[in-house]
């Protein structure tokens, strides 16, 4: 039945995150993102919390019979997307720096062996904060990732990686990075891998953390790999699983698979910031504004606009999110999702700082959000990425590639 | 629990509203505008199927579906002609009238007309577009009320046997009445429209000091605001989702033409101008469609709740119909221009519905108003 009401355990979490956000994250927003960081005292105190940023709950099994009728419907993404939205609303540099396997889950736990995800995916403890990364973007390969350079040689033992990640959300102070590189050329996209490398690793290296117009207090890594030897046991999914389906389960593959459940990660995340930003200014005009005459007319209509925009933007990715629990494919969703989300929640804070006026320029947290926002129109697949995905889809029937 | 799944009952009301769309509306959509009428076959299969009667309330003999249910058949049927959608007979908007009603709001005689079954009601509505003027006025003298003017071009207004009409009287009091059409001496204007919607028997009706008795009445006041915000709400979702309808229609002829055109050697679909265009009229279409759900599903457990996710729809709507059809147009070149193809008719149709069923602006600006109004933050499930 189609309904969009949240059931009682979402709502519980929608309510426990936002109280979250509200009472831990927004008071140091403005001071994390003049110091460029957040405070590792409150990092460690979130974490004993057992508060983590996890994009990893998507069904991972299409034919799983869980997702059925019959038994329990997951709602991991739904959950997921709900959950985002409200720590984002309180500060998405600090959501993205939260401890957590962040958008190095996906990948391991769709594609990882058994004893890989062992390993990774139980480190995320209270003693310690800990983190994972996620490295497919490079200097000379963004969009195009089938286009990746960084090697990967085959040795006795494992592989020997050479190549450079940028861009990397919490790279450096990952326990683990997820890496993409190309095992075999010659096989094109179907030669990529994945792999887990551990932080420490001899010739795995940060060499600079950049600095950005906004998320500034969350970490951005540049990361080199010199001769770098990974074990065969860090190769993800393990030899077996590119030997049995060559086609579908290169390291191409299973990056865009991580795609479908981070993108509406990453729409709920502008949403955040988009409602974050209309609450701000709709506190603002309710205070300040006139009541009447031309400046009252045009508040009205953007807010209208606002409002509505928003929630077009969830109803989106919450489409996004329930077609993953349901172990649906839904690729499409996920780029309209993110398409819309990012573009949307940029204009939102434009239109917000325009009814905010001068005043806007300083001590207000909209233009923070507006700095933090435009890159949701950028990473996990650019705007114009996510219509590229979009269209292949509709093409799809017409037996037409785009 | 959130979930876009339709149920077991609605995919089959769906099914059978494609079939009809395909099999019956499509292939007559050119027929029906050109002739500015709908085939009485073509209205049998429909009204046999009781797709005339989804709104109604069952004591009218109505089906007295859930809105959720209806926007997806509406949708459905739409997507094989707007424009034979909206001249199709019945009560139409006044089902929404009926089902906003208070039990025995309505007399029996007016009751009685309507579970006659072969009513065709016209909903003119001179209070939803008060901002431009009232085109009516409405005189209360003794127990009776006198009425005089004309009306703006309005729905089936030619065909209409029954008009139920939404005024403010002289003192600003909304009035809500009914009138028998051959209990009276109207004009009614057929106009010579060449722009859109065709077939929905659009007409202006001429008042001259029309005497309107106290039976005539279903509501004043306060109770005649409530109704007629309950029934615009219904109105706005239905209306909404025929607008759906519509954007896939012309957005599924367009995804086809591209991948089927060529030009440099190649389907235009392979140019990026094209295929994005086509994306983001994927993703138009789908946010209108599901703006439509959300306030479908908010109406069905309270109307009055559903007031602002309604007005976001249809001004969602509105933007998007006008969007998608131009951008139909546009990719099919100059064959979008001429009638061999249909989405010339769809750009026009859409904007016709858009000018007969409210102002996008004006809907956004009551929006604000009402986010403005609350401490409630407007868009916080």
């Amino acid at each position: 039945m189609i309904s969009f009401t949240l059931s009682e355990q979402q709502q519980q979490i929608k309510e426990m995150t936002h109280w979250f956000a509200k009472h831990e994250m927004r008071p140091i927003s403005m001071v994390a993102d003049k110091i460029g960081n957040v405070p590792e005292e409150w990092l460690d105190k979130v974490n004993q919390m057992g508060i983590h940023l996890n994009t990893s709950s998507f069904s991972n099994d299409k034919n799983d019979s869980a997702n059925k009728r019959g038994r329990k419907e997951q709602e991991g993404n739904r959950m997921g997307v709900i959950a985002t939205e409200e720590i984002a609303w309180g500060d998405p540099a600090i959501a993205l720096s939260l401890p957590g396997a962040g958008l190095g889950g996906p990948p391991i736990q769709s594609s990882g062996t058994k004893e890989q995800k062992e390993r990774f995916l139980t480190i995320f403890k209270k003693d310690k904060a800990r983190w994972g990364a996620y490295a497919l973007t490079e200097p000379e390969a963004g969009s195009d990732a089938s286009a990746i350079q960084m090697t990967a040689k085959k040795v006795s033992g494992g592989y020997i990686l050479n190549g450079q990640k940028i861009f990397i959300t919490n790279g450096s102070r990952a326990s683990w990075v997820v890496v993409f590189a190309t095992a075999d050329a010659t096989l094109g996209r179907a030669g990529q891998r994945a792999f887990v490398v551990e932080k420490g690793t001899p010739g795995f290296s940060s060499t600079r953390l950049v600095e950005k117009m906004g998320l500034r207090a969350n970490e951005t890594a540049e990361l080199l790999f010199e001769d770098c030897f990974v074990p065969i046991e860090n190769l993800l999914g393990g030899e077996q699983l590119y030997k049995r389906s060559r086609s579908d389960q290169s390291g191409f593959e299973m990056a865009m698979k991580t795609f479908d459940s981070t993108r509406p990660i990453v729409a709920a995340m502008a949403i955040g910031i988009a409602r974050a930003a209309f609450e701000y200014t709709l506190d603002v005009v309710q205070r300040d504004f006139p009541t009447s005459g031309k400046f009252y007319y045009l508040a009205t209509e953007m807010l209208a606009e606002i409002d509505g925009n928003i929630a077009a933007a969830r109803l989106l990715t919450w489409e996004a999110a329930w077609k993953a629990d349901l172990g649906l494919a839904n690729a499409k969703e996920a780029a309209m999702c993110k398409a819309y989300a990012g573009q949307m929640a940029l204009d939102v804070c434009a239109k917000c700082l325009e009814l905010l006026g001068p005043t806007g320029l300083e001590g207000h947290i909209v233009e923070k959000l507006y700095r933090d926002v435009k890159v949701f129109d950028i990473f996990e697949g650019t705007n114009e990425i996510q219509h590229l995905v979009i269209a292949r889809r509709q093409y799809e029937p017409y037996g037409i590639r785009v | 629990m959130i979930s876009f799944e339709s149920t077991e009952d609605e995919n089959a009301f769906v099914s059978i509203a494609q079939k009809i769309a395909s099999e019956n509306i499509r292939p007559y959509a050119r027929e029906s505008e050109n002739k500015g009428m709908i085939r009485n076959d073509m209205i049998k299969v429909v009204n046999e199927l009781g797709f005339l009667k989804l709104e109604e309330p069952e004591s009218y003999g109505g089906l007295q579906l859930p809105l959720i249910s209806q926007v997806q058949i509406q949708a459905a049927l739409s997507y094989g002609d707007l424009g034979i959608v909206q001249g199709l007979p019945g009560l139409a908007d006044g089902a929404s009238l009926l089902r906003s009603m208070e039990p025995k709001q309505m007399n029996k005689d007016q009751q009685k007309l309507v579970c006659e079954g072969e009513s065709t009601i016209a909903f003119i509505d001179d209070i939803n577009d008060k901002a431009m003027g009232k085109r009516l006025s409405l005189t209360k003298s003794g127990t009776n009320y006198t009425l005089h003017g004309t009306s703006q071009p309005t729905r089936l207004g030619q065909m209409a046997n029954h008009l139920i009409l939404a005024v403010l009287d002289e003192e600003g009091c909304p009035v809500i009445c009914w009138m028998d059409k051959k209990h009276h001496h109207l004009k009614v204007n057929k106009g010579d429209y060449r722009f859109g919607l065709l077939a929905a028997s659009i007409a202006k009706i001429s008042f001259d000091n029309e005497i309107i008795s106290q039976d005539q009445v279903i509501a004043t006041g306060e109770k005649a605001d409530q109704l007629i915000r309950r029934t615009h709400t219904r109105i706005q979702i239905i209306q909404a989702a025929k607008q759906v309808g519509l954007m896939q229609a012309a957005l599924d002829y367009a995804t086809e033409y591209t991948a089927m055109r060529k030009a440099f050697d190649q389907v235009i679909a392979k140019f990026q101008g094209v295929s994005f265009q086509i994306a983001r009229m994927v993703i138009e279409t789908r946010i209108a469609n599901h703006l439509v759900w959300e306030a479908a599903t908010v109406a069905d457990k309270n109307t009055e709740e559903a007031e602002g996710p309604a007005l976001r729809a249809i001004q969602r709507a509105h933007q998007g119909v006008r969007y998608v059809t131009n951008s139909a147009v546009q990719l099919l070149g100059g064959h979008g221009y001429v009638k061999d193809y249909p989405v010339e008719k769809w750009m026009r149709d859409a904007q016709a519905q858009v000018m007969l069923y409210g102002r996008e602006k004006n809907y956004l600006i009551r929006r604000g108003k009402q986010t403005l109004a609350t401490k409630e933050k407007a868009v916080i499930t």
